[in-house]
């Protein structure tokens, strides 16, 4: 069962004078174990629309509905949300028990879960971020260096086992070692526990390496959606918008301005070299 | 002048984050600092200013020594510092208010404080959010209100601790062109800290500190030109010098020292486009 979104609308304030609709009329569909991209400029909709998917806004109109669970309905919207899993952008907000352990286990706990279970879990959820249990288990959350809190923070959501995991900026503060590598447990975290994966992030080179399916916003609504081939080949028009195309997208397409023939789609600096080297021998120079 | 002598320090908690760190900037340097996380960046620019007092060795900003408590105010107003979370930087809800705190605690007088703020303002391209609330601002946005903090100090020195870690592409591009303009033209230095490799491009000097030490120390192309050893401590190379890497190793093209999308394009136009 998927999560499906039907003519969302949300407004801020509706009904006042500062009234602000954030969402209009949008309407999508995540499936089961796939890995959307979301991108948008700053007050594209992007945190609004996350927001709605585990609850923690209702539509103003329209309808989110989560496995079948309708998000506007107060019953309905507590077993929803038990299946959407919800990281920040700032872990900083999202840690506040005194160890790690405590934190990562506050989740499983709340499922009531037996406690040999949640101990399992803990360790799991550590390992698969990649933090050493003795090392970090007993220590407070607030030592830890900005991605180590991160990964504390993703351990927490991942010892629930959502079905969706929604990812609100994970790479954002990270050094690049620690971006490949949140990159690559998320991966790792979908194969193995065959969660969605929803990732917002500014850096379409992250979304570029990870998504099926990548969604724009603009202004509200969806300005296009299609996979990473599709979007990132309207490079020139994501670069008016205020986005920032992954480098090879835009490479490419400066290479084509100055006429070098190259094949649509390209996205990755891979695909880049591949497509240059047919121009090695000169044999395609007119 | 900013001239460390043989730094160390280490944390209450025993965990040492910077062994033996010496370092000169002169004045009107921009430098970037890149470290992984953990690497001891972020320790080390919190020296620059006295937050932190080095274990042992000294830090000194135009001959004075941090760790001299009579000079703590003289240095705080020289050397500006902007961090990561442009939430915990903004202390009132005007930002004009906002820009002037720190003038306004130096005892600035009334009539120069208002034209330091103006002058801030315009120079963060900002001054016509002078009447608006911070909190309505983007990320960005606020950034550059805690940067026209910084520069109605006055300061020789402007240190950005992950400043545009944060913020969105054209947020961060308005950061770097803004940090650029006040170095060139304002003659300030600059010491950017950035997990950005792109950021570093442009910059005069590059600062990798790997380990709480300083691993490599060198211009932009002396330092992007050690591909693999960037990796191997957790960092990387910008995308165009991937890209040149990529086409060297495969006997493509060779683009030579180019670092920016514009000199590999330049390059391959002439080495593989023969009209």
């Amino acid at each position: 069962m998927p999560i499906v979104i039907e003519k969302l609308t949300y407004t801020y304030q509706s009904g006042s004078v500062n009234a602000f609709t954030a969402i209009m009329d949008v309407s999508l569909t995540i499936h089961d174990g796939e890995f959307v991209g979301l991108i948008g400029h700053t007050g594209s909709g992007k945190s609004t629309l996350i927001q709605q998917l585990n609850g923690l806004m209702q539509p103003t109109s329209g309808k989110v509905l989560v496995d079948g669970f309708d998000m506007s309905d107060k019953k309905q919207r507590a077993k929803g949300r038990a299946l959407v899993g919800m990281v920040f952008q700032y872990p900083d907000y999202q840690l506040f028990d005194e160890t790690v352990y405590k934190d990562i286990s506050f989740g499983p706990k709340n499922m009531k879960l037996a406690p040999d279970e949640i101990d399992r879990r803990v360790r799991e959820a550590m390992r698969l971020v990649g933090l050493d249990f003795d090392e970090f288990a007993e220590k407070s959350p607030f030592e830890l260096s900005g991605g180590e809190k991160r990964r504390t923070a993703l351990a927490g959501i991942i010892a629930m086992y959502p079905k969706y995991l929604v990812l609100d900026e994970p790479m954002a503060g990270l050094d690049p070692a620690g971006r490949r590598a949140v990159l690559a447990m998320i991966d790792d975290f979908r194969k193995q526990l065959g969660c969605a994966v929803v990732m917002v992030s500014h850096s379409m080179d992250d979304i570029a390496r990870s998504a099926d399916k990548v969604i724009v916003l603009r202004d509200g609504a969806i300005f296009a959606s299609g996979t990473p081939a599709e979007i990132f080949s309207r490079s020139d028009e994501l670069y008016e918008m205020g986005l920032e195309p992954p480098f090879a997208a835009r490479m490419a397409s400066e290479l084509k301005r100055h006429g070098f023939r190259l094949p649509g789609g390209i996205y990755t600096n891979e695909a880049l070299a591949d497509a240059l080297a047919a121009y090695k021998g000169g044999d395609l120079n007119v | 002048m900013l001239s460390i002598k043989n730094v160390s320090f280490t944390y209450d908690s025993g965990t040492p984050a910077l062994s033996d760190v010496s370092l000169e900037i002169k004045d009107g340097e921009f430098v970037c600092i890149v470290g992984h996380n953990g690497s001891g960046k972020s320790t080390l620019a919190k020296l620059f200013n006295g937050l932190l007092l080095p274990s042992s060795g000294t830090v000194e900003v135009n001959g004075m020594d941090t760790a001299d408590d009579e000079k703590t105010l003289d240095i705080r107003r020289l050397v500006g510092m902007v961090f990561q979370n442009p939430d915990n930087q903004i202390v009132t809800t005007v930002v004009r208010e906002d820009v002037a705190f720190g003038p306004e605690n130096l005892g600035i007088p009334t009539d120069e404080m208002i034209i330091r703020v103006d002058e801030a303002l315009k120079a963060v391209g900002m001054e016509s959010y002078a009447e608006s609330a911070p909190h309505m601002l983007s990320g960005g946005q606020k950034q550059r209100i805690a940067i026209a903090g910084m520069l109605a100090m006055e300061p020789e020195i402007l240190v950005l601790d992950e400043a545009t870690a944060m913020l969105d592409p054209m947020g961060r591009a308005d950061i770097i062109r803004i940090v650029r303009d006040l170095n060139r033209e304002k003659h300030i230095t600059v010491i950017m800290i950035t997990q950005y490799m792109e950021e570093a491009v442009g910059v005069d000097r590059v600062i990798v500190i790997n380990n709480g030490s300083i691993e490599m120390d060198g211009t932009p192309a002396e330092i992007f030109s050690h591909g693999d050893e960037l990796r191997a401590i957790g960092l990387d190379v910008p995308p165009a010098v991937e890209l040149r890497e990529l086409l060297k190793s495969r006997g493509i093209a060779d683009c030579g020292s180019a670092m920016t999308l514009e000199e590999i394009s330049d390059n391959l136009c002439r080495s593989l486009l023969k009209n």
